[in-house]
Order: C-alpha cells, then sequence, then structure tokens
C-alpha cells in the first residue's frame, strides 16, 4: 500500500490543522481523509464535533479515490501534494412550495420579498416565507420577466415586462401594500423577453424578442441592435457594461456610454440565459445543447470557454451565480431539473434537486440563504441552503 | 637355316656391289679367295629360264651367298602368311583368351595391403606451394592477375533490341491455345461400359449445341483394334484445331484489383455535417386529435397547428406554451403561415372553406398592414367567369373576435393551401378525379380566385409555388408537372418512380424538389439535370407522409408513418458541375404510432437547425 505525501490547508479559521506534511495512504477516499481531519482537529480540541469535510486538489474537487485523481491530473506521487478542505455543503432542502394559477416565467427575489411574473399575466409578491402578498395585475399578455429596481425603506420600484410589447414599472408599498403603476415604457416593435436592472438602479435593459436592446429610464435612452434574431437574456455587468445573449449564437457585450459593442463571443448554439458574477468575474451561459458554459468577458478575441458544465439532459433555462459564493452557481432546465454547481469539481454537478414534475423556467437567489425555482408546474419552490462563510 | 657364322661369306655387312665386278667374295682363314659360285646366268638364260622352269616363281638368288635356292612350302606358306599380315608361326594363336592382370573377381588378398598416404586426404602441398609462389609473385608485382572481362553484355546481342514495342506486346500478350487433353477413356476403342452413353444421354448429346457439348464424339465400343474405323471427323477436328491454333483471336483478360470498398464514394461523417437536429427538446400538448399540419412563422417565435379536434393552436416555440386557440368548427387539413414577414395571417383548410386568420401574435405595426392587405379591395369590380364557384366573404361576429377574418368558400373539400413566397397570393387544392378545377389561386388583396388549368391531368395531391421564378408545382399521383405562370404553360414534367406521391417540398433555391410517396420512398429531382429523380432514398419502412426543406441549413427531412422522421444532409453547389450531396444524418424518434399513423407532417424553424413534427398522437414535437 503506498503512501503519499499531504499537506492540509483550509481558509476557514475554524478548522485550522498544523501544517505538516502527512503520510496518507493512496487510496484514501473523501470519508478516510474526513476522519483524518476529524481527528486531528478532536487532538486540538476536545470540543470538536465532526464535521464533514470536502477536499480539493489543485481547485479540482476529489470525487474519486486520491491516487486516481492525482493519476488523472497528472500530479506527481512524490512531492507534498497540497489539499485544501472545506466544509461539505449539504443539500438544499426544500422549504416551500407556492403555488401559482399558470406557468412561472421568471422570479426576482429580493432580501424579504420574491416577485414573481407567470403566464396568467399577472405578476405577484410574496414573502420569503411563502406568503402570497400582493398581485399585479395590468399586463394584456403573458408576462415574461420581472425585476426590482429600488427598494428604499417601506416603498420600492419594480418593473414587469410582457409579450405586449410593454414594460410596466410599478411603485409598491410594503406597508400599506398597496401597488400602482407609474409609468409604461414602451418602444419595442416586439415581445419583452427578459430585462435587467443596473446595480445603481437608475437605469434598465430592457431587451425584446427582435433583436434590440433599449436602455431606458423612463423614455428610451438609447437603442443598441446588433443581434440578427431575438435576444433571449440581457444583464448588465456593472454600470458601464451591457451584455446580451442571443438566439443568433452570439453574446455580446455593450459599452452604455457609447452605444457600441465592446466584444463579441461566438458559441455554437442557442443562448438561453446568461448570468455575470462580480466576484469571479466569469459569465456563465445556458444554451440549447445542455452545456452550461463559462466565459471570461475581458477576453479580447472571439471566444473562448474555460469551462463547460453538462449534466442537463434538455435546455438549460436559467443560469444563476451564486451572490456570496464565487464557485457555485445553480442552473434550471427543461428536463424539470435544478443543479447546483461548483466550478472547482466541473464534472458533475453537487447537488440535483428534482423537486419540479414539468420543465423549470426561472432559478434566483436570496442573499440570506435561500434558492428559488419556478416553472411550468405552477409552482415555486424555495430551497434553504448552507451559507458559506464569504471567501475573501 | 642360317647360321651367324656363314663362311660362305666372310666380308660382313656390305653392299654386294663393291664385289660386282671381282671374281671373289672375301677371303677364308687361311686366306685363300673365296670364289664366287661360277654363274653363267645371263639374261638370255634368266629369260629362259622365267619362261620354262616350273620352279622360278620359288627360286631365290641369295645375295650373299650367290646362290639360288628353292623355297619349300612351308616357306612358301610363309612367306604368303607374312605377305597377309599374319603372324609367321602356324602355331601361334593370337586370339588366346587374355589373362587379367587385374581381375574383377575380388581376392582374398589385396594387390597392396599399402595404407593410403595422409597426402591422398589433404589439400595437395605441392600446389600449395606453387600457388603461394604465385601469391607472392602477384603480391610482389611481378605478375599481374588475369583480369576477368566482363563480357556479359558483349557477349550476347539483343536481337529484339530495335523491335517495334507494340508488335512485342502482342508477342508476350500472345496466349497460346490450351493443349488438348490427353486422351482419356472416353476415347478408348473399347471403354468400359459406364463411359458409353445411355439413351437419355445419346438424346441429350443430340439435342446440345456443338458448342455446349461435354464431348464432341459418342464414345464407340469395338471389341478389337482392327474393327476401328476411321474416324469421320477427323479432318474436321483438325481443322478446328488449326483455326484455334492461328486464327482464334485471345486475348488477356485484364483483372482489374479494386477493392470493392474503394468503389463505395466516401460519404462524409455526420458529425462533420453539424449543426442538424439530434434531440427531442419540447414537447407541445394540448390536441386532442391528430395533427395534421404544422407551419412557423416566419419570425420564427410562433407555432400554428391544425388538428382533427377542429382547433388550430398557436404555440410559442421557445416554451411549448399554447397561447392561443380558435376553434374552427372542422377537421383542419392544412395550415400555412403567410411568409410574409410584415403581415401575420395564417391561411387554415377545414373541410371546404379556407379560413384566413389573424392571430394577434405580432408587433402592433404588423397587426395593421395585415389588416389593411385584408381590407384592400378595388370597389365595383365584377368577379371574373368561371370563378362562380368560389365565394369570398367576411367574418363576422364570434368569429372575428376568434381572428377570423376572411372565408373563401370552395366548391369541395379543400386538402392544402400554400402560400406564395410574397405573401400575396394562395393556392389551394380541392383533390377530384374527374374534374379540371381542383386547383385555385387567390389573391388575397383584391379577392379574386382564378383556376389556372383547363384540363385534367390526374388526381392532383399537392402544389407549391417557386420560391424565387414564377412557377408553379402541380404534384400528381405519378408525376409533378412545373408550370410558367407568365407564359401560362407547361415547362417539364417529372417522372417520379413511385406509385404514389404523398407530399413535395421546393429547395429554397430553387432548383431541386424533393417528394415523398406512400411506397416509403423519397425522390430527390434535380431540374438541371433531368426529368427523372437524381436520387430515391428508402429510409422509411412506412408510407412517407411528410417532405421539408430548411430555408437556410442545407437539411431535408421527412416524416413517415413508422414513426420517425429522417434528417438528411443535402448541399448543393452552386457550380452545375457538382450533382448535390446526400447524406442521411438522423433518425428522430420520439412519436407514439396510432392507429397505424405515425408523423404526419415535418416543418423546419426559419433560422435554427430545428425541425418540427406533429403526429397521430396529437403532439407535435421539437427535435434540436
Amino acid at each position: 500500500m503506498s503512501q503519499i505525501q499531504a499537506r492540509f490547508f483550509t481558509e476557514d479559521k475554524r478548522y485550522v490543522v498544523d501544517d505538516v506534511p502527512f503520510s496518507i495512504p493512496a487510496a484514501s477516499e473523501v470519508q478516510e481523509l474526513s476522519n483524518v481531519i476529524n481527528k486531528l482537529l478532536e487532538a486540538k480540541n476536545a470540543s470538536h464535533s465532526k464535521v464533514e469535510f470536502d477536499f480539493l486538489v489543485r481547485g479540482q474537487f476529489l470525487r474519486t479515490s486520491l491516487s486516481a485523481h492525482m493519476e488523472t491530473e497528472s500530479i506527481l506521487t512524490e512531492e507534498v501534494v497540497e489539499i485544501e478542505y472545506v466544509e461539505r455543503i449539504t443539500a438544499p432542502e426544500p422549504e416551500e412550495c407556492m403555488m401559482h394559477d399558470d406557468w412561472i416565467s421568471s422570479a426576482d427575489a429580493d432580501a424579504e420579498w420574491i416577485l414573481t411574473g407567470s403566464y396568467d399575466k399577472t405578476a405577484r409578491i410574496w414573502s420569503t416565507e411563502g406568503k402570497p402578498v400582493m398581485t399585479v395585475p395590468g399586463h394584456t399578455d403573458v408576462v415574461k420577466d420581472v425585476a426590482w429596481v429600488k427598494r428604499e425603506g417601506l416603498t420600492s420600484l419594480l418593473l414587469t415586462a410582457s409579450l405586449d410589447q410593454t414594460v410596466l414599472l410599478w411603485e409598491w408599498n410594503s406597508e400599506r401594500n398597496k401597488v400602482e403603476a407609474r409609468h409604461c415604457c414602451r418602444g419595442h416593435a416586439g415581445s419583452v423577453d427578459t430585462i435587467s436592472v443596473d446595480p445603481t438602479g437608475t437605469k434598465v435593459r430592457l431587451e425584446r424578442a427582435r433583436q434590440k436592446l433599449k436602455r431606458q429610464q423612463r423614455t428610451p435612452l438609447m437603442t443598441l441592435s446588433g443581434h440578427s434574431e431575438a435576444v433571449s437574456s440581457v444583464l448588465w455587468c456593472d454600470s458601464e457594461e451591457v451584455c446580451s445573449a442571443s438566439w443568433d449564437h452570439t453574446i455580446r457585450i455593450w459599452d452604455v456610454d457609447t452605444g457600441g459593442m465592446k466584444t463579441t463571443l461566438t458559441g455554437s448554439k442557442v443562448f438561453n440565459c446568461i448570468s455575470y458574477s462580480p466576484l469571479c468575474r466569469r459569465l456563465a451561459s445556458g444554451s440549447t445543447d445542455r452545456h452550461i458554459r463559462l466565459w471570461d468577458p475581458r477576453t479580447k478575441d472571439g471566444s473562448l470557454v474555460l469551462l463547460s458544465l453538462t449534466s442537463h439532459t434538455g435546455w438549460v433555462t436559467a443560469v444563476k451565480w451564486a451572490p456570496s459564493h464565487e464557485h457555485q452557481l445553480v442552473s434550471g432546465s427543461l428536463d424539470n431539473l435544478i443543479k447546483l454547481w461548483d466550478t472547482r469539481s466541473c464534472k458533475a454537478p453537487l447537488y440535483d434537486l428534482a423537486a419540479h414534475e414539468d420543465k423549470v423556467f426561472c432559478v434566483d437567489w436570496t442573499e440570506s440563504g435561500l434558492m428559488l425555482s419556478g416553472g411550468a408546474d405552477n409552482k415555486l419552490y424555495t430551497y434553504r441552503y448552507s451559507a458559506q462563510q464569504a471567501e475573501a | 637355316v642360317i647360321s651367324l657364322h656363314d663362311i660362305r661369306n666372310t666380308v660382313g655387312n656390305i653392299p654386294v656391289e663393291w664385289y660386282k665386278d671381282f671374281p671373289h667374295i672375301g677371303y677364308n682363314l687361311d686366306g685363300k679367295k673365296i670364289y664366287k659360285p661360277i654363274r653363267n646366268k645371263d639374261e638370255l638364260d634368266d629369260f629362259l629360264d622365267k619362261m620354262e622352269n616350273p620352279e622360278y616363281w620359288r627360286t631365290v638368288h641369295d645375295k650373299q651367298t650367290g646362290s639360288d635356292i628353292v623355297l619349300s612350302d612351308d616357306q612358301v606358306e610363309l612367306v604368303n602368311r607374312l605377305q597377309r599380315g599374319q603372324f609367321g608361326d602356324v602355331n601361334f594363336n593370337e586370339y588366346e583368351p587374355m589373362v587379367e592382370f587385374f581381375s574383377s573377381d575380388v581376392m582374398i588378398h589385396p594387390i597392396t595391403n599399402r595404407p593410403a598416404d595422409k597426402r591422398s586426404f589433404i589439400p595437395s602441398l605441392t600446389e600449395k606451394e606453387k600457388v603461394s609462389k604465385l601469391v607472392h609473385a602477384i603480391k610482389m608485382g611481378w605478375l599481374k592477375p588475369r583480369r576477368v572481362e566482363d563480357d556479359g553484355r558483349g557477349r550476347y546481342y539483343d536481337l529484339w533490341a530495335s523491335e517495334d514495342s507494340s508488335i512485342l506486346a502482342r508477342h508476350r500478350m500472345h496466349l497460346p491455345a490450351p493443349k488438348i487433353p490427353l486422351p482419356g477413356h472416353h476415347e478408348s476403342y473399347n471403354p468400359p461400359p459406364e463411359y458409353l452413353f445411355t439413351d437419355e444421354e445419346r438424346a441429350l448429346w443430340e439435342q446440345q449445341d456443338p458448342g455446349d457439348r461435354k464431348l464432341p464424339f459418342v464414345p464407340r465400343k469395338y471389341s478389337s483394334l482392327r474393327q476401328v474405323p476411321a474416324f469421320s471427323h477427323f479432318i474436321h477436328e483438325r481443322f478446328e484445331r488449326c483455326l484455334d491454333l492461328y486464327l482464334c483471336p485471345r486475348q488477356r483478360k485484364m483483372r482489374v484489383n479494386v477493392n470493392p470498398e474503394d468503389l463505395i464514394p466516401q460519404l462524409p461523417k455526420p458529425k462533420d455535417l453539424q449543426p442538424f437536429p439530434t434531440t427531442q427538446s419540447l414537447v407541445y400538448r394540448g390536441h386532442s386529435g391528430l395533427v395534421r399540419s404544422i407551419s412557423v412563422s416566419p419570425s420564427g417565435q410562433w407555432l400554428a397547428s391544425g388538428s382533427d379536434d377542429g382547433s388550430v393552436r398557436f404555440w410559442e416555440v421557445c416554451s411549448s406554451r399554447c397561447m392561443k386557440m380558435v376553434q374552427v368548427g372542422g377537421a383542419v387539413k392544412s395550415v400555412a403561415w403567410n411568409p410574409n414577414p410584415s403581415v401575420c395571417l395564417l391561411a387554415v383548410a377545414l373541410d371546404s372553406v379556407v379560413l384566413i386568420l389573424s392571430p394577434s401574435l405580432a408587433d402592433k405595426q404588423v397587426i395593421l398592414s395585415s389588416e389593411r392587405l385584408l381590407s384592400a379591395q378595388q370597389e365595383g369590380e365584377e368577379p371574373a367567369e368561371g370563378n362562380g364557384s368560389v365565394v369570398w366573404s367576411e367574418a363576422e361576429g364570434e368569429e372575428l373576435n376568434q381572428g377570423v377574418r376572411l372565408k373563401i368558400q370552395h366548391p369541395k373539400a379543400v386538402h392544402q393551401v400554400v402560400w406564395h413566397a410574397k405573401g400575396d397570393y394562395l393556392a389551394s387544392v380541392m383533390p377530384d378525379n374527374t374534374s379540371h378545377l381542383q386547383v385555385y389561386i387567390h389573391q388575397l388583396s383584391r379577392r379574386r380566385s382564378q383556376n389556372p388549368f383547363s384540363r385534367n391531368k390526374g388526381l392532383v395531391q399537392c402544389v407549391s409555388f417557386h420560391p424565387i421564378r414564377p412557377y408553379f408545382f402541380v404534384a400528381t399521383q405519378r408525376s409533378i408537372r412545373i408550370y410558367n405562370l407568365v407564359k401560362q404553360e407547361m415547362t417539364k414534367k417529372l417522372q417520379a418512380n413511385s406509385k404514389w406521391i404523398s407530399s413535395m417540398a421546393v429547395h429554397p433555391g430553387g432548383d431541386h424538389v424533393i417528394c415523398g410517396s406512400y411506397d416509403c420512398k423519397l425522390s430527390w429531382f434535380d431540374l438541371d439535370l433531368s426529368t427523372k429523380p437524381y436520387k430515391m432514398l428508402r429510409h422509411h419502412k412506412k408510407a412517407v407522409r411528410g417532405v421539408a426543406y430548411h430555408r437556410l441549413y442545407p437539411l431535408f427531412a421527412s416524416a413517415s408513418d413508422d414513426g420517425s422522421v429522417i434528417v438528411c444532409h443535402g448541399t448543393v453547389y452552386n457550380d452545375l458541375l457538382q450533382n448535390p450531396l446526400i447524406v442521411p444524418v438522423k433518425v428522430l424518434r420520439g412519436h407514439v404510432m396510432t392507429h397505424d399513423l405515425g408523423v404526419l407532417d415535418v416543418t423546419f424553424h426559419p433560422t435554427q437547425p430545428w425541425v418540427f413534427s406533429s403526429g397521430a398522437d396529437a403532439t407535435i414535437r421539437l427535435f434540436t
């Protein structure tokens, strides 16, 4: 039985062990390594309770035995191997289920409230505990996307976009529980499929099913046109840049001040959705060939797929990065599954959540440890996940 | 007997002529002269002697003594014998048996029992010395070794070097006639009975062609060689053989060693021909009867379907949501979306009516322009003759709310509607074997209909407009006719080798047509090539119900009753030299066979490499 020299380290200050190399049997798996760490911690601190750990070698999660992993990654076994360990993320538990009257097309979560848009031409506001608070009618056609704009104390602004080519701005008073329409943004020649609010809360990007993107602040400020087919998803990268993904197989990044296109990332299949994480500066896109691809929006040249996550068996309709964790993202797909991924373990998702019975159309996170997903079975599920310590 | 010491002559061995003139010859011991015998014989006496003396012939004059000796008989005999060359001694037998010195009999004792010398076994020492001397001489340069002449080339002269190569080739190619096989038992004059012909064999032999016969003769049996008659066919046989030898042209058959797999054209692998639809992505559920026809809007966002349950449904492509449903009150045979992207209209064929629907599924501008197109109508226009059977009317009331705008009433059941590429003209098909009023072409903006054909050419199955030029394709049961609408005449007639054509599609480039038929075949016609199909594809097991081309990608699909949709890659080359490359690329399954019917209609998305198929299981499936 061969042995490998390993040194353990962690970012988590609660579970630090001595920084000396240990001699570990080569065929040990995650469970055995976890036992080793636990014993070391118990030796240090008598009141330590057993914790499950997950191990990363060179940024990749350890899933097989240590020797097999090192062989596939071609790491030399003669030197001391640095193994990082983190507390294992437990599976998200489904908490609440909110029934709607029709398919849920989109959801946007705030710290306390959840806003959902549905195919029954209304938008609804729910509390995070699952109680319906408010129904926002007013559109003449299916509501395709919703977004919070601002929250100041008791009043907040929200937007709903619909197939009737309008975007309505509402003001909602949470105390009095009243909502009134403030403004109607017209200007699109086709159905508005997604909207996105910029980080400062002042401007809004809309995008239509017919190729143009409009920047609005009450009235259209600017039209960015460049896609040759329907734009399926749009978001603000930061206050200067806008990113859009379209059915013409490209993701384009636009400069808001000039209105010009900065970079184009070309893929081979239709993009359904994108999400940007300021923590790791990566763009994740879901497309109709069932893969989730990670891109670096800073690259100057055409297309560079950094990572490709494959596990879904249907179109990936929604991806969202975790707001507090730079490696995690959640994706929803037409095969009724929600998958939680860690980019360091790229061959398989961390967890599969099979709560839905029909196609999943939208997913979202809240800051306080909740994940949301809504789909064609009229249900919006919330899941409690163990919030990791925010990585520095 | 002559003794050595003959005292008659004491002079010795000297020529007697020295004493010719003297009377004496020599002296005796006393010193006295020895006188010659008196010879008184002169020539005359000699001559007389010769004549008369009977013993003259055996008288010998001894020169040494001077006397005449008469030979005795023995002496005469001896002389004769010597003259003949025989041995002088009579008793000598020259033929005595040889006494072998070394006989062939093996004796007990060898002649010599000396053991063999070592030098008889080892290389010769003397030769070695001689050779070493020669070698030394060569090394020292005293002796030059004899250079071996390379006369290989010079010794032989190539007789045929300057010969004509064609003659040489002919010589090389000469195949001599095969040798006649050696005679066997059949040729025997008394063969075993099994080699003789029985009656049947004889009859068979007589019946056969002389070239086919195994034996050129009939084996006969004779009891003895004497009775064998002359072979009647001898000269003929020899003549044939001579012809065979010098007159029969024989040619070497050049066998080409070709791997049969090299002859099969190399088709590209399907994974090189991406993109094409591979998996089922969405299922559009909602209909309750079999879905006969589907059509995608030119923008690619909406899908319209018509079914036997009397409804037309509009679906959102990306989410499979049924946005709208219109009850039209009859089994819908065909739906067709207006290809003009600036209007949003759907033509629906049900029973004997064609409805024009305006679903409000688009931009307001587009909807307005659709309304404008529909309501444009020249005032005071007389309907043309021959048109009385087709009635245009506007919808009102409930139907208007649902979206129906115009109704075109036909005399018979309509099976298919199809739009022209510009979106103004519409063709409808009413199959009827007997009449010539099977096809109507309507103009939407002027609300006019006309029947272009004056003669009945067969049961019309489906029609199609050319995407670019003013041609009109009419598919009857066994052929496709192409009419020039401007010149008002038929330009081409394509003969499909199928019994019953079911559906037809025209390539967006306009030069190729595919048609599927109920006998499981799909024919691709290249209009520039010929009126016969360029390729016939027999991929399906059952009847082909629908065929479609993609507008942008080089793909075409066929839907069949066996529940599968087969997508093929078909690149058409711009240069007229290369034939289209057709590679079947994917079999898409997913539909459930219901009542022996499978997939009824297939159509491609206008911009993405996706294919929609509708089936008898009341679902529409999207494959991407």
